[in-house]
């Protein structure tokens, strides 16, 4: 019986193993230039940043560079840091050029994409998954915007 | 309004959006300046298709907003503090340089427009201007209808507008607009906005326009406020059905509107007080009326939405403006109607609906496609 128990309990331990992605991508970080003078954005900056609004912080007027290299991703930004459902987002985009002539923020599908914008931009905002940024020295984490 | 296919007006629309894709596609002066004014720019089409069966007992002319189908252009550019927008609506029935602006950003989220705009005093334009696929029922009330649509209340105005958002303390905010700038002329009974592909602006009057809402969550949709709009409208061609003699509608807009949001509930709320004073040599005949709108939609799964709205108003009967220059305006209007969002962007909507207007009354069934692309 014991043996069963071991046996059960080390496939049970291989199995959540396998079913979890990279480790890495367990947190995924908030992210701006390496020579941008910004050190903090709150959650609610980031929320309006995200919504199209304008924000200036330290007299830097920031550009929202959405990252969407995957699906765990996307559904963290929708859950997480704008708080909506893709659709309402979608017509709160819409919306947005349509009331307010603003451009939506700029959407990226690939990291590279994304760390090579940051890195041309200093006012620009983005996030990625640690794996993916922690190494490049060309930009630099404010925080964890959500880890698993 | 209509344009007429006429060469220079179609000459002048096209330097404008020249303009526009000019800008579009401009590149920064240099690789320093790229660094830091990353302009945007967002191309939107909102498109529309719509089939009806009105039953009247009186009214002859059709209904307003019942082109089968209309494509409503949108193209906001975006350059640092600068913005640049155009809306070009083309429809079954006309083709209208609807907006066209350029604005700069003075501070965060208070930017000053310079061009043709939708004032502020309609709770409706402002939310939905003419992007169809963004209102969730088909028709929009009565008293928020175009100038061009049998519209009773001016919605274009041409010079400046300020349209400010600011924080209220932690999660609030306050939005205030405020705008000044050529009204319409009334021509032939109807309003005529003033227009910037074929501009007439002689005898035209400054109009004022004003709102300001309380915000609830500073980056949300919810709000509720107050309007208000006083016009001086000229008639060039004695015009006014009942009074020939009127040379001049004064009209006076007071309003209050909730827009609420709150999971899958979204409901308006709206009533205007509007004052018509008819003027002319040694006449002068004042009336008010009240009109106003509830309307309520309620998400349901499988990206159905039910929606309903109640359309009413007191003392409209009794106005000789409106009986003579606006028989056709609903007095009251019950609606119902079902959407249903069948994929991403796109949307078939069916509303049912019994109105009463001065000379009539009616039932009307709209089956409504509508999108937006890309």
């Amino acid at each position: 019986m014991k043996r069963l128990l071991y046996a059960f309990a080390a496939g049970l331990a291989i199995w959540l193993g396998l079913a979890r992605p990279a480790g890495a991508e367990d947190r995924l970080l908030l992210l701006v230039s390496a020579e941008s003078q910004l050190t903090a954005l709150s959650s609610l900056e980031v929320h309006r940043l995200f919504l199209g609004l304008t924000v200036v912080v330290n007299d830097q007027r920031l550009h929202a560079l959405r990252n969407d290299s995957d699906e765990l991703m996307r559904r963290v930004f929708f859950q997480n840091i704008v708080s909506m459902s893709e659709s309402v987002y979608d017509r709160r985009m819409l919306a947005l050029t349509l009331q307010q002539g603003r451009a939506a923020p700029t959407v990226l599908n690939n990291t590279r994409a994304v760390l090579d914008a940051l890195a041309a931009d200093p006012d620009a905002v983005s996030f990625g998954w640690a794996v993916d940024v922690e190494r490049d020295p060309r930009v630099k984490v404010l925080r964890v915007l959500w880890r698993r | 309004m209509k344009v007429p296919a006429i060469p220079s007006a179609t000459a002048v629309l096209a330097v404008w959006w020249s303009v526009l894709a000019g800008c579009a596609s401009a590149q920064p002066a240099s690789d320093d300046h790229a660094n830091h004014e990353q302009p945007g720019k967002e191309l939107v089409v909102f498109l529309s298709a719509e089939a009806h069966n009105i039953s009247s007992s009186g009214s002859t002319e059709t209904l307003n907003e019942d082109a089968w189908f209309a494509a409503d252009i949108v193209l906001a550019l975006t350059r640092d503090r600068f913005r640049l927008f155009g809306e070009y609506l083309l429809t079954t029935e006309e083709h209208d340089l609807e907006r066209f602006q350029l604005g700069y950003e003075l501070v965060p989220n208070t930017l000053i427009w310079l061009g043709r705009y939708h004032q502020p005093a309609s709770a409706w334009n402002t939310e939905h201007h003419h992007g169809r696929y963004l209102q969730t029922s088909v028709t929009r009330p009565s008293v928020e209808l175009w100038e061009d649509e049998q519209g009773i209340v001016p919605q274009h105005i041409a010079g400046l507008l300020v349209d400010s958002r600011r924080p209220l303390g932690e999660s609030a905010g306050l939005q205030v607009s405020v705008g000044a700038g050529l009204g319409p002329r009334i021509e032939e009974g109807k309003l005529e906005a003033f227009d910037l592909v074929d501009p007439h602006e002689s005898g035209r009057h400054v109009s004022w326009t004003a709102r300001l809402a309380y915000l609830p969550d500073y980056a949300g949709q919810s709000s509720f406020g107050l309007v208000a709009a006083h016009h001086r409208i000229p008639v060039v061609d004695g015009s006014i059905v009942n009074l020939p003699q009127t040379t001049e509608v004064q009209q006076d807009v007071y309003g209050a509107f909730i827009n609420w949001y709150a999971d899958q509930w979204k409901v308006v709320a709206v009533v205007y007080d509007i004052r018509i004073d008819l003027r002319g040599p040694g006449t002068s005949r004042r009336e008010h009326f009240v009109a106003g709108y509830l309307e309520a939609d309620r998400q349901l799964p499988n990206g159905f939405t039910a929606f309903g709205r109640i359309e009413d108003s007191g003392n409209a009967r009794n106005s000789t403006y409106l009986a003579g220059n606006y028989p056709d305006f609903e007095l009251r209007r019950f609606i119902a109607g079902l959407r249903w969002d069948v994929r991403p962007r796109h949307a078939i909507t069916l509303e049912l609906a019994r109105g009463e207007t001065i000379r009539a009354r009616q039932n009307e069934v709209r089956l409504q496609w509508s999108a937006a692309v890309p």
